[in-house]
């Protein structure tokens, strides 16, 4: 006589175990596909410079704010010569303005202050301004810009 | 002669229906400060009645979503009315949860037995919070687009599943097009049915469960005629109230989205007020911890207090001096920043 396995309830337990799994696997990989649906696909941006103005035209006022490429961008004339910096604030993404009295960076947000290097002096930022390469071709002046 | 009395055994529907509901209270309900659980309730019914009606008008387009706003608030026929019912009802809500929160908390209404109610009543606090966020960022008035780019950086810096959570939310590495509609959608669709799977998980939770015991009250009452009765009292006097209060405090709009200006005062309604307040006078790292710190505590409450208690503390008084405190602090934070 051959062994009989007639332990059923080991059995349905596996069976059940196995197709459980299956089941969460299979669900599981769905639940995934829904949330790359949801997920839109990002356009891979490159370096790119860009052209802004002639020299003469960025020097009528020290601040120029500007849009290029969905960066929002104010061009200042610093220390260090020409700078382009970021309006995005370091701290939660507002939108910084140049306060001319009182010559600094101001996010109205959360009331962060950078002086006017970008450097962040007051408030929640944790860092300065983020600046664009400038760059300068006879009279021509050019951005480098995520585009 | 059989039949007849198979017949009378056989409950009818309606009898069912009674002896469903019909239980017993303790007496203590009768007190307003216990039975603050049925007015958000009340407040939610006003709330989603009056936006289906204004689903009717707006368009979760960003371009004409401000328009369709205004439209609703100064050209259709009543449409200030639901506008402001909605938005009363809201605030409403959100204040009775408050002091509905503060007097469980006081009173310890949360202890064994009773964890699962605390559980599922801090999903719906979290719920109807993101039911407010949402809501007024449909608005798409400045306060709506600059509160929602800061959320969803706020978002952005919490640990493990914040960038993905933000991404989601957004649709994308910046707030555009996509991330109105999908905050109208979850306002509209996502939010409200979890809502609804919530508020009906924390009755049944309630009625399996019963009610922690108080000192002094040792009686009882049933459900219906009288605590159904004095809950109906409630509604017609919170319904006083709203529309008197939307009469007297009729709804506004602010200045349209502006992606290339914040206007000087972006500061979010009232019950963000002292977490805004917080975000601006902490440093962020910081400031962010301890929000998710508070959420970690506040949810696991009844099992901090149990800790606690076994250890010999005694946490009534505790819950008081905390209690106090919190309360303090919100208020303290909420003037600040409408006084500043």
């Amino acid at each position: 006589m051959g062994v009989i396995n007639d332990n059923i309830s080991r059995r349905k337990f596996l069976s059940s175990a196995f197709m459980a799994v299956g089941l969460g696997f299979g669900l599981g990989t769905l639940g995934l596909r829904f949330l790359q649906f949801l997920s839109p696909t990002v356009k891979a941006k490159r370096f790119e410079e860009i052209l802004v103005g002639t020299v003469n035209e960025l020097s009528k006022s020290d601040a120029m704010p500007m849009e290029i490429a969905g960066s929002k961008i104010l061009f200042l004339k610093t220390d260090a010569g020409l700078v382009a910096f970021s309006r995005k604030c370091t701290d939660l993404g507002c939108l910084v303005g140049w306060d001319k009295a009182k010559q600094q960076f101001i996010c109205p947000c959360h009331q962060g202050v950078y002086d006017r290097n970008g450097k962040n002096i007051a408030g929640p930022p944790p860092r300065p301004l983020d600046r664009f390469p400038v760059i300068t071709k006879g009279e021509n002046i050019y951005v480098k810009i995520k585009a | 002669m059989e039949t007849t009395i198979e017949r009378i055994k056989e409950k009818s529907l309606k009898d069912r229906a009674i002896d469903f509901i019909q239980k017993e209270v303790p007496d203590h309900m009768y007190s307003f400060s216990y039975c603050m659980g049925a007015t958000p309730l009340i407040l939610f019914l006003v709330a989603a009645a009056t936006g289906i009606l204004m689903t009717f008008y707006y368009i979760p387009f960003s371009e004409r979503a401000y328009e369709s706003v205004r439209a609703i608030t100064s050209e259709v026929y009543l449409g200030w009315f639901i506008r402001g019912l909605h938005k009363i009802s809201i605030n409403l809500m959100i204040f009775t949860l408050f002091l509905h929160l503060v007097r469980v908390f006081v009173t310890r209404a949360y202890k064994t037995q009773g964890e699962l109610k605390w559980l599922i009543g801090t999903m719906l606090f979290f719920t109807i919070l993101a039911m407010g966020f949402t809501g007024y960022s449909l608005v798409y008035d400045q306060v709506s687009y600059w509160g929602m780019t800061v959320v969803m950086n706020m978002a952005e810096e919490m640990p493990l599943f914040g960038p993905p959570l933000a991404y989601l939310l957004r649709g994308g590495a910046e707030v555009s097009e996509l991330t109105l509609l999908r905050l109208y959608d979850l306002h509209t669709k996502l939010l409200p049915l979890l809502l609804i799977l919530l508020i009906g998980s924390h009755i049944i939770a309630i009625t399996v469960l019963g009610f922690e015991k108080v000192e002094g009250s040792e009686g009882k009452h049933l459900f219906y005629p009288e605590h159904a009765m004095k809950v109906g009292l409630i509604a017609v006097g919170l319904l006083i109230l709203i529309v008197n209060l939307v009469m007297i405090f009729p709804p506004t709009i602010g200045q349209m989205a502006n992606p290339l200006e914040v206007a000087s005062n972006v500061a979010p309604p009232w019950y963000f007020s002292a977490v805004y307040k917080w975000i601006t006078i902490a440093p962020r790292q910081p400031a962010l911890f301890g929000i998710l710190l508070f959420c970690v505590v506040f949810v696991s409450y009844p099992y901090i207090d149990r800790f606690l208690t076994e250890r010999g503390f005694d946490m009534g008084r505790v819950n008081i001096v905390i209690g106090s405190a919190a309360v303090l602090i919100f208020a303290i934070l909420t003037l600040w920043n409408v006084v500043i």
